[in-house]
C-alpha cells in the first residue's frame, strides 16, 4: 500500500526552480491580464507555465515575456501546469526581422510539433540558442537552418546517416549519387535503376554533414532532403510557418524554410 | 436568499465580461435589480441594439454602424497616409493623441504563424486592393512591438512597397516622463539603434 501512495507524494510534489535558462516557444492570453507560456527550458524540457497579471499595464514583465528572447525563469509547479514567479532577461535577444523572424518562428513550431512534453533536451536548447543568434546575425541563415533541423532529429533519436552508404558501409564519395531512404539511410544509386527515395550528390551528404556548404546545389539538395525527411516525422499536417512564408512573395531570397 | 433562476442567469450572462467572476457578476446583478432598474432597462436595450446593427466599416474594417465609418467618411482627413493598427482601440488611442489626420486600416488581430492567423484573416487582401485603388503614398506600420507585430508589420510591409508606397514603421523608445534606470533593456537598445540628430 506504500508504493501507491508514495508515487501519488512524488508526483505532486511541489518543485521550485530558481533563474533557469529558457525560451518562450507560444504563448496565448489567459483571463484578464496573464498569459499561457509554452516555455522550452534547457533542463526541464517543454512545458506550460502560467504568468499571472503580466498583460496588466502595471507588469514590466509584459515586454520581456516575447519568443526568442534568452530568459531566466523562476518557477513553482505542482503537476502538470507551472506558475511563474520571476522573469529576468539572460543576454540581449537575437534582433530577428524579415525572413530571419520567420525562420524564428519555423524553429518554435518545428520544437512545438516534434519534442515531448518534459523530456530534457539540454544540447538541443543550446543548439536552438546558437541558430537564434544566427539568424540574428544573416549570415547563412538558410545554413542554420538545415543544421538545426539535422541535429533536432538526432536529439529526438531519428538521427540521420550521412557519412556512409547503408548497404555496404562505404564513405560517401562526393561525385557519386545517392538515394536516401527515410529512416535507413543513403544507398549508391547505379545508373538506370527505378529510385523510391530522394536522389542527390555525395557531396550534398557531406556538405549537410559537415555544415558547410560549398555551393547551392548542396543547399538546394540538403533543402529537399531535410523536408522530406521532416514531412515523415511530422505527419499530414502542415507547418504553418512554412504556409505564411511561401505566401510572402518578395522575402525569399536567400532562406528557404 | 435562495437565488431563483432568472437571478442566476443574469449572473452567468454578466460572466461574458472581461474580468468579471462569479462575485463581481453578483454585486453587478444585486446592483442592478435593488438600486438602479432604469439604468438595467437601458443597458439592456442598447446592448441588443448594439449587436444587432454594429458592424465593420468597407473601408477600414473598425466598428461601426454604418457602412463607411465617420472617420473614413470625412473630408478633412489626409486620404495619402494610412495607418495600419491591430485593433479598434488603437485607433482611439491615437485619434486621442491629436497627432494624426490621416485614414486608418483596422486588422482586427495580427500574423500569428504558429495558430494559423494567416493574412486572409487580416484582411491583407482588402488593404493591398485600398492601396493600389486610392490615393495612399504613406502606409505607417503601427502594430504592436511584440514578435508578432513585427512579423505583421514586415510582411505588409512587403506586400505593399510594391505599388510604390513609401512604408514606414511608428518609432519605439523611452516613455515620455519616464526615467532611463528604470527602462527594461530591449526598448532602450531599440532606443539607441532609432536615436536623431538633435
Amino acid at each position: 500500500m506504500i508504493a501507491p501512495c508514495a508515487a501519488w507524494d512524488t508526483a505532486m510534489k511541489t518543485e521550485r526552480v530558481e533563474l533557469h535558462p529558457a525560451y518562450i516557444l507560444h504563448h496565448h492570453p489567459y483571463r484578464n491580464s496573464s498569459r499561457l507560456l509554452e516555455v522550452f527550458s534547457r533542463d526541464y524540457g517543454r512545458f506550460g507555465m502560467i504568468a499571472r497579471g503580466v498583460s496588466s499595464k502595471r507588469s514590466r514583465l509584459q515586454g520581456r515575456l516575447q519568443p526568442f528572447r534568452p530568459l531566466l525563469l523562476s518557477w513553482h509547479s505542482r503537476g502538470e501546469l507551472a506558475t511563474m514567479r520571476t522573469a529576468e532577461p539572460d543576454g540581449a535577444p537575437p534582433v530577428l526581422s524579415g525572413a530571419a523572424l520567420m525562420s524564428g518562428f519555423y524553429l518554435n513550431e518545428l520544437l512545438l510539433r516534434l519534442t515531448g512534453r518534459h523530456v530534457p533536451y539540454p544540447r538541443l536548447f543550446r543548439n536552438y540558442h546558437r541558430t537564434l543568434n544566427r539568424l540574428g546575425e544573416r549570415r547563412a541563415g538558410q545554413d542554420a537552418l538545415r543544421l538545426f533541423e539535422c541535429h533536432l532529429l538526432q536529439e529526438l533519436g531519428y538521427g540521420m546517416t550521412l557519412d556512409h552508404e547503408v548497404e555496404h558501409g562505404r564513405p560517401i564519395q562526393p561525385e557519386a549519387h545517392y538515394c536516401y531512404h527515410i529512416e535507413r539511410g543513403p544507398v549508391e544509386l547505379a545508373t538506370g535503376e527505378p529510385a523510391n527515395g530522394v536522389q542527390l550528390a555525395g557531396s550534398s551528404l557531406l556538405a549537410l554533414a559537415s555544415g558547410q556548404f560549398p555551393d547551392q546545389q548542396s543547399r538546394k539538395d540538403a533543402l529537399r532532403l531535410m523536408r522530406t525527411v521532416l514531412a515523415f516525422y511530422l505527419g499530414s499536417k502542415p507547418l504553418r510557418s512554412r504556409e505564411l512564408f511561401r505566401s510572402l512573395k518578395g522575402v525569399n531570397r536567400g532562406t528557404t524554410l | 436568499m435562495a437565488v431563483t433562476p432568472l437571478l442566476s442567469r443574469l449572473v452567468d450572462g454578466l460572466r461574458c465580461l472581461p474580468g468579471v467572476g462569479p462575485k463581481s457578476a453578483q454585486r453587478m446583478a444585486y446592483h442592478l435589480l435593488e438600486r438602479d432598474r432604469e439604468s438595467a432597462r437601458r443597458l439592456a436595450a442598447i446592448l441588443a441594439l448594439a449587436a444587432d446593427k454594429i458592424g465593420h466599416c468597407k473601408s477600414c474594417r473598425t466598428l461601426s454602424e454604418t457602412d463607411i465609418c465617420p472617420l473614413c467618411a470625412s473630408g478633412s482627413r489626409d486620404r495619402t497616409q494610412l495607418c495600419v493598427v491591430e485593433m479598434p482601440a488603437d485607433v482611439e488611442a491615437i485619434e486621442q493623441s491629436g497627432s494624426y489626420r490621416g485614414l486608418y486600416f483596422v486588422l482586427m488581430g495580427h500574423l500569428s504563424p504558429l495558430d494559423g492567423v494567416g493574412p486572409e484573416d487580416i484582411g491583407l487582401d482588402q488593404l493591398k486592393e485600398r492601396c493600389r485603388a486610392e490615393e495612399v503614398r504613406e502606409v505607417i506600420l503601427a502594430t504592436n512591438p511584440t514578435v508578432e507585430g513585427e512579423a505583421t508589420a514586415h510582411y505588409i510591409s512587403e506586400q505593399v512597397k510594391d505599388h510604390g508606397i513609401r512604408v514606414t514603421r511608428i518609432a519605439h523608445g523611452v516613455p515620455l516622463g519616464g526615467e532611463l534606470e528604470y527602462v527594461d533593456g530591449d526598448t532602450l537598445s531599440h532606443a539607441f539603434s532609432g536615436r536623431r540628430e538633435w
